[in-house]
């Protein structure tokens, strides 16, 4: 599964090797903010999690599962098959997320910052006034997952608690 | 020359060969017309595979070999190898001075490397002048030394190979896989690529070997697992390849078909380092006896390194051997060798054995604890210190088995060559994937001498990142990108790729300017670097970047970092901009 930011990364960056220009992809890509940058998708704010199609709460099997499914799916050498001048870019994209949420200490870190904003704004409103409940069921969709990332009761100190 | 010579001897050989072949054997048909070959080439042994439609499948000689001996002889018209040629004289043929051999280890290196110095005990003329140009080799032809280069030595081995291949396969044969070791630098890899080129293969693939028995491993894994496929669930394996010439371990984490290559490390040392140890414990003038490359010591010296051999060989299954050689005027090799004592004497090269295993569960994040399987493959895995070390440093009982130790690579080379030749099977067996990791760190010379890394080891291929630098003195207007791989803190311990000046950068104060320097290295394993000048705190390029593919030095890179140097001095220094300000 390729997330639509996924998607139209790859399509936006084309050739396979970026001309000068193009070289922000490559900066970007070691900022969480990846897809929200280069992407053209409706989802401005595309997490680690949305790239590889898991909710916040993932364990660390369903990420590497993920990872697996997802690198049969894009890695070049898979894609270079059926699809001539593959871009390497959408496999990088999902390591990328794949080497920070499979790392316990760089994923702490990388929740923190994801959640910081949020917890600020938890901070002036109690409670989300309507929506899902957490872990209330099929968070499975990208929207689900953001919108539940949303409600910043998650951190990863806590996470391992539960 | 000798390419086309033997282009000619090699088709007529096997046409021959192939009319007389009645038997229609038509098991291994051409049903993948472009459907690549898997080749291992030994520092010893060579040995070719291709997936039949149904398994992997290993090619035998004329003579029912599937591994062949690895080696050139010279004779009067034109060369010959070992993949057709049967000696008249038998094993001391080969160290007649008429045979060059140990190709895998001489090629692309120049000639102030160790293992360039370490070869000229062979019997075939190795010369330096140590000055870091490519060595001079030569064979023995009717008494005199006819030049030669590890290149082409390697290109006549690999147009027999595919000769033989073709005979059987009946078609053409294009495109290969070919396995290398871990510590093969982007230059030697070069020096491969060409010499196939020589022998009209293309190179689909250089595939480092435990990642090709990892591949291996991971379809064996995908077979006997098939109901976690998919699933999380995966293996941790320790893959240790110790051959006649470099030593390997990989750690890979395999689930659902994806091998992922966690960490790899590699070094130039295998059982030519053991046999040369062994040798200079039964001989202490060993290095001067052989010097002179006289025909008698020549003789004599091939005499001794076949009785060595086996007595190496037999020490694997016996607690000790009698080895008794007579050099003549005096000289004469009488030793009861036993176990110890040669563990003693490779103390050593065990000991760095060890600390590359430990390195690379460090390198993977692992401890023994979380390793599944321990795959031990090599010609040297035979011997019982190598076994009992690499399990006990894995704190395991048992080998993982089901994986032959001398084909495990080619067979993965053969999986490598239908995966990427996109050739599918409907029972699945070749739903495969290897998620490369880069062998060695890639970086540019920044802070004077100091080598920055850029890209580092161990991370995934295809892999691209980039790194601000800026001026090391004011209102300087160009800056030299001198590229090099290796793990050395300065820049000259490393491997340089290449180098190209970046110009037109606007005057101003030191530290001010950001040059941004990134490496792309695509899934066929090609490293481009793009450099250039951008806008602080920007993205935005001042004038079109500069791109090169990697690497771009020929023969003599040991002076070009020399003459740079002396023609520059640090005039065009660049200096790395600290991480936390790189954004």
């Amino acid at each position: 599964m390729i997330t639509p930011s996924a998607l139209a990364c790859s399509q936006f960056v084309g050739a396979r090797i970026p001309s000068p220009f193009f070289l922000p992809i490559s900066k970007i890509r070691s900022s969480p903010r990846c897809a929200a940058v280069t992407a053209t998708a409706p989802a401005p704010e595309a997490t680690l999690y949305d790239v590889l199609g898991l909710t916040a709460g993932a364990t660390s099997g369903e990420i590497k599962a993920a990872y697996r499914r997802l690198a049969r799916a894009c890695h070049p050498d898979v894609v270079a098959a059926d699809r001539r001048g593959a871009s390497p870019d959408e496999f990088m994209r999902v390591h990328a997320a794949y080497s920070t949420l499979s790392d316990p200490e760089k994923r702490a870190d990388y929740d923190r910052r994801l959640m910081a904003p949020k917890l600020a704004a938890f901070g002036r409103q109690r409670w989300p006034p309507r929506g899902p409940r957490p872990f209330s069921s099929s968070a499975s969709s990208t929207s689900a997952a953001t919108s539940f990332s949303c409600y910043g009761r998650r951190t990863w100190e806590t996470d391992q608690c539960w | 020359m000798h390419i086309i010579s033997l282009f000619r001897m090699a088709e007529q050989f096997y046409t021959v060969a192939s009319d007389s072949e009645t038997t229609g054997d038509d098991k291994v048909q051409s049903a993948f017309p472009d459907l690549a070959i898997g080749i291992d080439i030994g520092t010893s042994k060579c040995s070719v595979a291709i997936w039949n439609g149904t398994q992997v499948e290993l090619l035998r000689n004329p003579r029912n070999q599937k591994l062949m001996r690895s080696y050139v002889m010279f004779k009067d018209d034109s060369p010959s190898g070992g993949v057709s040629e049967e000696l008249a004289h038998g094993e001391p043929e080969i160290f007649s001075g008429s045979a060059v051999f140990n190709m895998k280890r001489l090629v692309g290196r120049v000639d102030t490397d160790p293992v360039v110095h370490a070869s000229k005990t062979l019997p075939f003329l190795v010369q330096t002048l140590d000055i870091g140009v490519r060595p001079f080799i030569a064979a023995l032809v009717n008494n005199v030394w006819r030049s030669t280069t590890p290149e082409e030595v390697l290109a006549i081995f690999l147009v027999e190979l595919k000769a033989m291949a073709e005979v059987q396969l009946k078609r053409r044969i294009r495109t290969a896989i070919i396995t290398i070791p871990v510590s093969c630098s982007r230059f030697q890899k070069t020096r491969i690529e060409r010499a196939c080129a020589m022998a009209g293969l293309h190179v689909l693939r250089l595939m480092p070997e435990p990642t090709s028995v990892a591949l291996l491993y991971a379809q064996q894994q995908q077979l006997s697992l098939h109901e976690n496929m998919g699933s999380g669930i995966e293996k941790v394996a320790l893959i240790f390849n110790m051959g006649a010439g470099y030593c390997d371990v990989a750690i890979t984490a395999t689930a659902g078909g994806v091998s992922q290559i966690k960490a790899l490390l590699g070094c130039t040392m295998g059982g030519e380092d053991i046999l040369q140890n062994v040798l200079r414990h039964l001989l202490p003038n060993f290095d001067t006896f052989c010097a002179d490359h006289s025909m008698d010591k020549i003789k004599l010296m091939g005499l001794l390194r076949i009785a060595t051999q086996d007595a190496i060989h037999k020490l694997s299954s016996q607690p000790s051997v009698n080895i008794d050689v007579d050099l003549g005027d005096g000289n004469k090799v009488c030793k009861t060798l036993n176990r110890s004592e040669f563990e003693e004497v490779n103390g050593k090269l065990f000991e760095k054995c060890e600390k590359l295993i430990m390195q690379c569960l460090v390198d993977a994040k692992f401890t023994a604890e979380d390793i599944n399987d321990v795959i031990l493959v090599g010609g040297c895995s035979n011997i019982p210190k190598i076994r009992s070390l690499v399990l006990g440093l894995c704190k395991r009982e048992n080998l993982y088995e089901g994986i032959d130790l001398l084909e495990a690579a080619v067979c993965g080379a053969a999986l490598e060559g239908a995966v990427a030749s996109g050739i599918s099977d409907p029972s699945g067996s070749l739903d495969l994937l290897t998620i490369q990791a880069t062998p060695m760190s890639l970086g540019i010379r920044a802070d004077g001498d100091g080598f920055a890394a850029i890209i580092n080891r161990n991370m995934a291929i295809p892999a691209r990142k980039d790194m601000l630098f800026t001026t090391a003195h004011d209102n300087q207007t160009e800056a030299l990108i001198a590229v090099y791989e290796g793990e050395g803190k300065v820049a000259e311990e490393n491997h340089l790729l290449g180098y190209f000046k970046i110009t037109g950068i606007p005057p101003a104060p030191k530290g001010t300017v950001e040059i941004s320097v990134c490496m792309d290295i695509d899934a066929s394993d090609v490293l481009r670097v793009l450099a250039g000048v951008v806008l602080p705190g920007t993205q935005n390029a001042v004038s079109p970047f500069i791109e090169v593919r990697m690497p771009t030095l020929g023969d003599g890179h040991g002076w070009c970092a020399q003459a740079l140097a002396k023609m520059y001095g640090s005039s065009l220094d660049l200096a790395a901009i600290p991480k936390k300000l790189q954004q």
